[in-house]
C-alpha cells in the first residue's frame, strides 16, 4: 500500500458524522433532539467494538499483541526504576563476566588454528633427545638432520613442515631506514601450502625456496597492518633482517599469527643457512649453524597426515627411520645404556602453547565467574519474586477481571525478556571492553574478540535466564486466586511470601558460594603478595637491560665491539656499572647442560640432578646486579682472551659439587672437557629464571674467553629512573652500529615481573570476582531482607504495641540473618576447600587449607550480612507501632 | 442498560452479501456511510438489519482492496461526511458478484421450490 494508512481517529470521525447526521434525520423524522440522538447511537450499535475491528484489521495479531505486552511490561518497569536497573546491572556484571572470561577461553582454549582442515593437523615428539644433545625444549624439538630424514622419508605424514624462530625473542629488522625489532620464523618451504594458510596477496614458499635458502619474506597480516599501514606496494620490497636484505614477497591471511606458542609471528623465512640467520639467533658453534649440527635440536614440526592415513600407521611408518637418524652421529645406536628417543604425534589443532599456560587459570577462573552467574542470577529470580509477590493484588485484581492464567504468564515473560535483553546488550559491552583489557593484561597477542561461538554461548545463557525470570515467579503470581484480591488484607495476603522458604534458602547458596569466591580469590591474592614479596637475590632498583645483536663475522670482532661498548656506556652521565650477559635474567630461559669438576662429571650424592644452568656474563656483572659475592671476586677488565680462564659459580653449585670444600681454584669445565676453567668467585644464590623457582647449581663464562661471539643482554645500573638511560644509551649503540635496534629494552623489575605476569592477572581477575560476588550477594540479602521486614510491617507493629522493645525487634531481624550467614558458611567452608585443593598447583607459599583465608572469607561473608540487615532492622525498629497498625 | 431488541422482521446480514450491497448502493453516485446503510435498509424494505459497526469496517475493507474511494465532503444537510465512490475496479467486482449472487439464488430456489421434497417424506 502507497497511501498512508488512514489513522483510528480519522475512522472515530467517520463514526461521529454518521451518527450526527442520523440524529438529524431522524429529528426531522419528529422526535425530540435527545431521543433522536439516543436513537441513532442506539441504531448504531457497539461503536467501541466497530473501532477495534477497525484497529485490528489487516493486523499480524500475534505481533500487535506483543507490541502491546512490550509497552505494557515496559511501562510496569517504569515503576520500579530502582528494581529494574538493579536487576539489568546485575545481569548485565553477571553474564558479561561469563562472556569475558568464555571468549578468553574460547579464543585461547577451543578455537581452532585458522588452517584448512586443522583436524588433521599433529605436532612431532618426541620421549627425550639423545644424550649430549643440546634442545629448546626436550620433547618439541629436533635436529635439523631428523628434519630432513624425515621428509624425505615420510609417506604417513605429507607433507611435514619445520620451523623454528629466528631469536628467542625479537631480531632485528630494517625497512627503509630505521632499525626496528619484530618477531620472526625459518620455515620449511612446505609452511604455508602444507598448513592451507590463504596468501591474499603475492605467495607463500616452494621447496626451491627451501633448497636454495631464497632470500624472501612473507610478512604477517598482522605486522602488514601495523607497520605497512596495509599498503599492497610492501610486496617486491626489501625487509633487512639481521642485515640480510630478503625480498617481500606475500601476506598471509589475516587471523593466522604463526606457530609459535602464545606468540604473533611478524615475517617469516624460507630455511637459511648463513651465520647472520642462524636458528633462535645463536652464534654458529664451532662455526656451524644448526643445520650442519646435528647436537642441536632446536626445529619444532608439525605435519599434516595424508590421506587416508591414520596415526598409528603414520608412527609405525616412521618411528625406526626416526630413531636412526636421531642417533645419526653415533652411526646409528644409541649409548650404552641409553633409552632410544621415542617418536610420538600430538594434537595440533589449537592454538599452541595456551593450554599448558592459561589452560588451568582459565578453567578455574570459567569456574568463578559461573559461579558469579548464578549468584547473579539467584538474585534477579529473589528480586523477581519479591517484587511479584508485591504485585500479588495486581495479579488477582487481573485474574478477577478476566486476564487468563495464559496472559499473565505471557505478561511475565516479556517483562523477563524485556530484563533479559538489556541486561545482555550491556552485557556483550562490558565483555567487549573486559577482552580487550584481558588481552592487554595477559599479552596474549592473539585475537582475543568475541566470535559467533561466544554469541551463542550468550545467548544460551540469555535464554536460560528469561526463561527461568519468567517461570520462577509465575508461581508466586498464579498462587493468588482471583477472590483473594478483594477479601484479604495487606498483612495476610503477604504473609506468605515474605517467609518464603524458597528465599530463605536461595540466599544461604548465595552466601555458600560467597564463601567459595572469597576463599579462592584470598588464597590467588596471598600468592601474589607471595611472589610480589620474594627476594630475588638481586638489586633491580636502578637495574635496565637490553639487547644487541650486532653482525659478527668473528670472534675478536665480537669481543671488541663489547668491550668497546662497555667502555662507552660506562661514562654516560648518571651510569653506575655497565655488565653484559648472554641469557637474560628473568626471561624464563636458561642454558642447562652437565658440566666437568676437576675433570670428570662429579658424583652427586642421594641421586640429586647433575644439571648446572650456565651463563656468559661481562666484568663487573655481580657489581651490576647486585647480587653479593660470597667468596673471591667478580669478572674484571683484567680478564681476556689471552688471561687465564675464569669461572664463577653460586653457592648451590659449590654445595652440591664441592661440598666442604674450597671451591675457589677448582677446576670446572664443559660435559666435554673442550673449555675449562678456574673457579674464581662464588656468588650467593639468586633468582635466575623466574620469581617462582628455587635455586639449582649454576656457573658463569667469561664473554671475552669463551670461543663465542653473539648477541648479548647488557645491564646497567643507572642513578634515577633506570628507563632515563635508554635514549642516550641507544644513541651510543647506534654510533657504533646503526642499523642496531636496542632489544626489549625495559628495567630488570619488569622483566622479572614478566615471569608472573599470567599470576598476576590470575589473582587481579580472582580478586575482582570475588569482589563482584560479594557485592552481588550483599545488594541481593539487602533486597530480600528490606523487602521481608516491609512485609512484616503490621506484624512488627503488632509486637511493639503490645510490648517488644526495640533491641528485640532488632534481634529478631538480626538473627535471621545470621541464622542464614550460619547455614551458608557451613555449606560453603567444604566446598571451599574442593576448590582450594583443585587451586594447589596455581598458589605460591600458601597452602590450600590455609586458616588466615578461610576465616577472613568467613568474617566477610558475616560483614556482608550484617551490613545488608542493618538498614533493614533499623527501619523495623523504628517502626510505629500505630502507623503500622492502621496500614489494615 | 438496554439489551438491543431485534425487529423480529428484519433479518441479519449474510456473510459476504454487505459487500455486494455496499457496491450495488455506490453505482448510483458518491454516499457516505450513513446513507449507505438507510438505502439499503429502505431498498430492501426494512428487511436488512445494517449493523452499522459492520458496515463501517466493510467500507475500510473495500476501500483497502481499493474497489472504492473515499473522499471528505459535505452532506445534504451541511455535515461534514465522508463520501465513498466506486473505482473501475469496484464496478467489475459488482458485475462478477451479482452474476455469483443470481447463480446462487437460482440454485437455492431451484432445490427449495422443487415438489415432493418435505412433504413427500411427511406423507
Amino acid at each position: 500500500m502507497f497511501r498512508r494508512k488512514r489513522s483510528a481517529q480519522d475512522f472515530a470521525e467517520e463514526i461521529k458524522a454518521h451518527l450526527a447526521i442520523e440524529a438529524e434525520e431522524l429529528k426531522s423524522e419528529g422526535l425530540s433532539e435527545d431521543r433522536a440522538r439516543w436513537q441513532a447511537r442506539r441504531e448504531f450499535g457497539n461503536v467501541r467494538v466497530a473501532q477495534e475491528r477497525f484497529y485490528l484489521r489487516g493486523r499480524w495479531v500475534g505481533l500487535d499483541r506483543l507490541m502491546r505486552d512490550v509497552r505494557f511490561g515496559l511501562r510496569s518497569l517504569r515503576q520500579s526504576p530502582g528494581f529494574a536497573a538493579t536487576a539489568i546491572l546485575t545481569l548485565a556484571l553477571g553474564i558479561g563476566a561469563n562472556t569475558a572470561v568464555f571468549s578468553v577461553m574460547n579464543a585461547v582454549l577451543l578455537r581452532s588454528l585458522p588452517v584448512s582442515d586443522p583436524d588433521r593437523l599433529v605436532y612431532l615428539r618426541t620421549s627425550n633427545p639423545p644424550r649430549g644433545t643440546g634442545t629448546i625444549d626436550s620433547n618439541q624439538t629436533f635436529s635439523y638432520s631428523v628434519y630432513d630424514v624425515l621428509r624425505r622419508q615420510s609417506g604417513g605424514l605429507s607433507p611435514l613442515i619445520a620451523y623454528v624462530p629466528l631469536s628467542g625473542s625479537k631480531v632485528a629488522v630494517r625497512y627503509d631506514a630505521q632499525p626496528e625489532e619484530a618477531e620472526g620464523d625459518m620455515v620449511s618451504g612446505t609452511f604455508f601450502s602444507g598448513l592451507g594458510v590463504n596468501l591474499p596477496l603475492g605467495r607463500g614458499f616452494s621447496q626451491e625456496d627451501e633448497t636454495n635458502h631464497s632470500p624472501i619474506a612473507v610478512i604477517g597480516y598482522n605486522y602488514w597492518t601495523r607497520r605497512f599501514a596495509r599498503s599492497p606496494d610492501v610486496i617486491g620490497k626489501t625487509l633487512y633482517v639481521n642485515g640480510v636484505p630478503t625480498t617481500i614477497v606475500g601476506i598471509a591471511a589475516k587471523g593466522f599469527e604463526g606457530l609459535e606458542p602464545g606468540g604473533s609471528t611478524d615475517f617469516w623465512i624460507p630455511l637459511q643457512s648463513r651465520r647472520e640467520l642462524n636458528a633462535w639467533g645463536n652464534p654458529p658453534e664451532d662455526g656451524k649453524t644448526y643445520i650442519a649440527d646435528p647436537k642441536w635440536w632446536c626445529l619444532r614440526m608439525i605435519a599434516r597426515l595424508a590421506p587416508g592415513v591414520s596415526r598409528t600407521q603414520a608412527l609405525a611408518q616412521l618411528q625406526p627411520i626416526f630413531q636412526t637418524s636421531a642417533n645419526v652421529r653415533m652411526g646409528g645406536s644409541p649409548m650404552e645404556g641409553e633409552k632410544p628417543p621415542v617418536l610420538s604425534l600430538a594434537d595440533a589443532k589449537n592454538f599452541p602453547g595456551y593450554d599448558q599456560t592459561y589452560g588451568s587459570p582459565l578453567r578455574i577462573l570459567m569456574a568463578m565467574v559461573g559461579l558469579v552467574l548464578l549468584i547473579a542470577l539467584a538474585n534477579v529470580v529473589m528480586l523477581l519474586m519479591a517484587r511479584n509477590a508485591a504485585r500479588q493484588r495486581e495479579f488477582s485484581v487481573r485474574q478477577a477481571l478476566g486476564a487468563g492464567r495464559g496472559e499473565l504468564l505471557r505478561q511475565l515473560l516479556t517483562e523477563s525478556l524485556i530484563l533479559v535483553s538489556a541486561g545482555g546488550a550491556l552485557a556483550w559491552g562490558f565483555a567487549e571492553m573486559a577482552t580487550r583489557l584481558l588481552g592487554q593484561w595477559a599479552q596474549i597477542e592473539s585475537s582475543l574478540a568475541p566470535d559467533k561461538t561466544v554469541l551463542l554461548f550468550t545467548l544460551g545463557v540469555l535464554l536460560i535466564a528469561a526463561l527461568l525470570f519468567g517461570l520462577a515467579p509465575l508461581r508466586v503470581a498464579l498462587a493468588g486466586k482471583a477472590e483473594l484480591a478483594l477479601k484479604t488484607s495487606a498483612a495476610t495476603s503477604n504473609a506468605n511470601a515474605g517467609k518464603s522458604r524458597t528465599g530463605k534458602i536461595i540466599v544461604a547458596l548465595q552466601m555458600a558460594l560467597c564463601v567459595v569466591l572469597l576463599v579462592g580469590a584470598g588464597l590467588l591474592i596471598r600468592t601474589l603478595r607471595n611472589l610480589e614479596n620474594t627476594p630475588l637475590g638481586i638489586n633491580v632498583d636502578g637495574l635496565v637491560v637490553f639487547g644487541v645483536k650486532p653482525d659478527l663475522p668473528s670472534i675478536p670482532v665480537g669481543r671488541a665491539f663489547y668491550q668497546n661498548l662497555i667502555g662507552k656506556l660506562r661514562v654516560l652521565p648518571g651510569v653506575e656499572s655497565v655488565s653484559v650477559s648472554e641469557e637474560r635474567l628473568g626471561s624464563g630461559w636458561s642454558d642447562n647442560s652437565d658440566m666437568q669438576v676437576d675433570g670428570r662429571l662429579p658424583d652427586v650424592a642421594n641421586g640429586a640432578s647433575r644439571t648446572v644452568r650456565s651463563n656468559v656474563a661481562g666484568p663487573d656483572f655481580f657489581r651490576t646486579l647486585g647480587v653479593p659475592v660470597l667468596q673471591g671476586r667478580d669478572f674484571a677488565d683484567s680478564d681476556t682472551a689471552s688471561s687465564p680462564h675464569v669461572g664463577i659459580v653460586n653457592e648451590q653449585f659449590a654445595q652440591r659439587f664441592l661440598p666442604n670444600l674450597n671451591p675457589l681454584g677448582h677446576t670446572i669445565g664443559t660435559d666435554d672437557g673442550s673449555y675449562t676453567m678456574t673457579i674464581i668467585g662464588v656468588v650467593k644464590d639468586h633468582k635466575y629464571r623466574s620469581i617462582d623457582e628455587e635455586p639449582i647449581p649454576m656457573a658463569w663464562y667469561e664473554y671475552a674467553q669463551i670461543p663465542m661471539a653473539g648477541p648479548m643482554n647488557v645491564e646497567m645500573r643507572v642513578h634515577g629512573d633506570p628507563l632515563a638511560i635508554l635514549p642516550s644509551a641507544r644513541k651510543t649503540v647506534q654510533q657504533i652500529d646503526p642499523n642496531l635496534p636496542l632489544i626489549r629494552p625495559m628495567t630488570q623489575r619488569a622483566q622479572f615481573e614478566t615471569t608472573i605476569s599470567y599470576q598476576i592477572l590470575f589473582a587481579r581477575l580472582a580478586g575482582f570476582f570475588g569482589f563482584l560476588a560479594v557485592v552481588l550477594v550483599a545488594t541481593g540479602l539487602y533486597g530480600t531482607l528490606a523487602y521481608r521486614v516491609s512485609m512484616r510491617t503490621a506484624e512488627i507493629g503488632v509486637r511493639m504495641a503490645v510490648g517488644a522493645r526495640r533491641e528485640q525487634v532488632v534481634w529478631m531481624i538480626l538473627k535471621d540473618s545470621l541464622l542464614l550467614t550460619a547455614v551458608g558458611v557451613a555449606l560453603g567452608i567444604p566446598l571451599a576447600m574442593t576448590v582450594g585443593h583443585a587451586l594447589a598447583s596455581s598458589l605460591y607459599g600458601v597452602k590450600p587449607l590455609d586458616a588466615v583465608t578461610y576465616l577472613l572469607a568467613v568474617v566477610g561473608v558475616t560483614v556482608v550480612a550484617l551490613a545488608a540487615t542493618a538498614v533493614p532492622a533499623g527501619r523495623a525498629a523504628s517502626v510505629d507501632p500505630m502507623r503500622a497498625l492502621r496500614t489494615e | 442498560m438496554s439489551t438491543q431488541e431485534i425487529n423480529d422482521d428484519r433479518i441479519a446480514l449474510l456473510q459476504g452479501t454487505l459487500d455486494l450491497l455496499i457496491l450495488k448502493t455506490l453505482v448510483l453516485g458518491p454516499c457516505h456511510g450513513q446513507g449507505v446503510a438507510r438505502q439499503i435498509q429502505r431498498q430492501s424494505e426494512d428487511v436488512f438489519l445494517v449493523d452499522h459497526g459492520s458496515l463501517y469496517v466493510a467500507l475500510q475493507r473495500l476501500e483497502d482492496r481499493k474497489w472504492i474511494r473515499a473522499k471528505w465532503g459535505v452532506s445534504d444537510n451541511n455535515r461534514k461526511a465522508r463520501f465513498y465512490s466506486l473505482t473501475p475496479k469496484g464496478r467489475e467486482q459488482l458485475m462478477e458478484k451479482t452474476g455469483e449472487w443470481r447463480r446462487l439464488t437460482r440454485a437455492m430456489g431451484l432445490i427449495l421450490d422443487s415438489s415432493g421434497g418435505l412433504q413427500g417424506e411427511e406423507a
